[in-house]
């Protein structure tokens, strides 16, 4: 029991930590952090409450959410949304953005958990493989573009995110061939 | 059914955010948003004290009447400001005419005003072989002020890994009526170059 009310706790306390100012202002000083560690973070919050929520919360949740349609719609509107220069900059800049990050993206996390798991598998191939591709055309938009995107964020920042964006989206593309290649069990073991 | 409701009201609502959130798609960048913002909305220019390349206090009402082209510098840069500033330098040429009729007037704002002295604008308006009749190179006079002509412009300086600052750079338009009115980026120096001299036309037509 004990145990149990800890692992409902912690996506909570992990919140709050990222939500103190200093966290912040440390991992928003750089285009890298903030879209790389705290952004996946909050959604991975999300992820894990979404793990706790009590039964009869998901069975009423579920006739809305058939086939987890509902879910994977609200999903990509917040990613979408939080895929804007601008809304980045205003989450920087704005503390009303900011706060519109901090409840829209765990949302979005508990959206995805609900939701991920009901999906059709073709309907998960084609989600999975557009993931990818939008990692690898924002690394190399990232990478082309001469001009800074966010205003709050230096040039040579945005480069480092492309390649870490390509790089990241290689390594999943592998990971994802191997796994064709030679099943799931390798990959685990 | 409930899913399907529930999906399209996701669909639709979400739609809308991100077309409201980027000015119906014309703004995807909070450069292109101030951009937007002042044409659709000019705003009146504040009347900061400012200090120029004399050591005098002047406000941006002394060119009431004019035209006014604003950009954004510290003198030690090393890279945008140059580009905006010889930017500044072909307008002084090509526009000699309505800089003379006293219709136009160029000024530049530091943003570092404890390093840009007097002397250090006077030198970065010789460098760019400035005439000061109609150039004049300034700074803020207080460290609130600084924030208040950022905050107004909505220009965001930050500071690089050379010591220096990366900021937002463009050519900032105030009529005569003492409204900021556009914004022109780096790369668009022949559109502000038409946008002025189709204004001083206009300006002109009703007087001529």
């Amino acid at each position: 029991m004990l145990l149990k009310i800890k692992q409902e706790w912690l996506p909570l306390a992990a919140w709050f930590i990222l939500a103190l100012p200093p966290m912040q202002r440390f991992l928003e000083q750089s285009m890298v952090t903030h879209m790389l560690v705290q952004i996946p973070m909050l959604i991975i919050i999300g992820w894990m409450i979404g793990k706790t929520l009590p039964a009869e919360w998901k069975a009423k949740i579920a006739p809305w959410n058939r086939w987890g349609i509902t879910g994977m719609a609200l999903t990509i509107v917040i990613m979408a949304y939080w895929m804007l220069p601008r809304s980045l900059d205003g989450a920087v800049s704005e503390w009303y953005f900011e706060v519109l990050k901090f409840i829209t993206l765990p949302v979005m996390g508990i959206a995805l958990n609900l939701s991920w798991p009901l999906l059709n598998s073709i309907a998960r191939g084609v989600l999975m493989l557009e993931f990818w591709a939008t990692l690898m055309r924002l690394g190399w938009l990232y990478l082309d573009l001469p001009d800074r995107l966010c205003a709050n964020y230096l040039l040579s920042d945005q480069r480092i995110l492309g390649q870490l964006l390509l790089l990241g989206g290689s390594a999943y593309a592998i990971s994802w061939t191997l796994r064709i290649m030679f099943g799931t069990k390798i990959i685990k073991a | 059914m409930r899913t399907f409701l529930a999906t399209t009201l996701i669909v639709i609502t979400g739609l809308l955010i991100l077309w409201t959130s980027t000015d119906g798609g014309r703004a995807f960048t909070a450069e292109e948003a101030r951009r937007l913002d002042v044409r659709e909305n000019p705003r009146p220019v504040p009347h900061w004290q400012l200090e120029n390349q004399s050591a005098e206090i002047i406000t941006v009402n002394n060119w009431h009447g004019h035209f006014i082209v604003v950009d954004f510098i510290y003198t030690s840069c090393p890279s945008v400001c140059l580009i905006l500033s010889s930017g500044l330098r072909t307008l002084q040429k090509d526009l000699a005419d309505k800089l003379e009729n006293s219709r136009l007037h160029l000024l530049s704002i530091s943003f570092d005003p404890e390093k840009d002295t007097p002397q250090r604008l006077k030198e970065h308006l010789s460098h760019f072989s400035a005439d000061l009749r109609s150039w004049t190179a300034s700074r803020p006079t207080s460290p609130s002020q600084r924030e208040a002509i950022l905050d107004f412009f909505k220009v965001i300086v930050i500071p690089d890994e050379y010591g220096g600052y990366t900021h937002s750079a463009g050519y900032h338009v105030i009529d005569p009526e003492g409204r900021l009115v556009a914004i022109f980026g780096v790369e668009q120096l022949d559109e502000l170059k038409e946008y002025l001299i189709q204004a001083l036309n206009t300006e002109n037509a009703p007087q001529d």
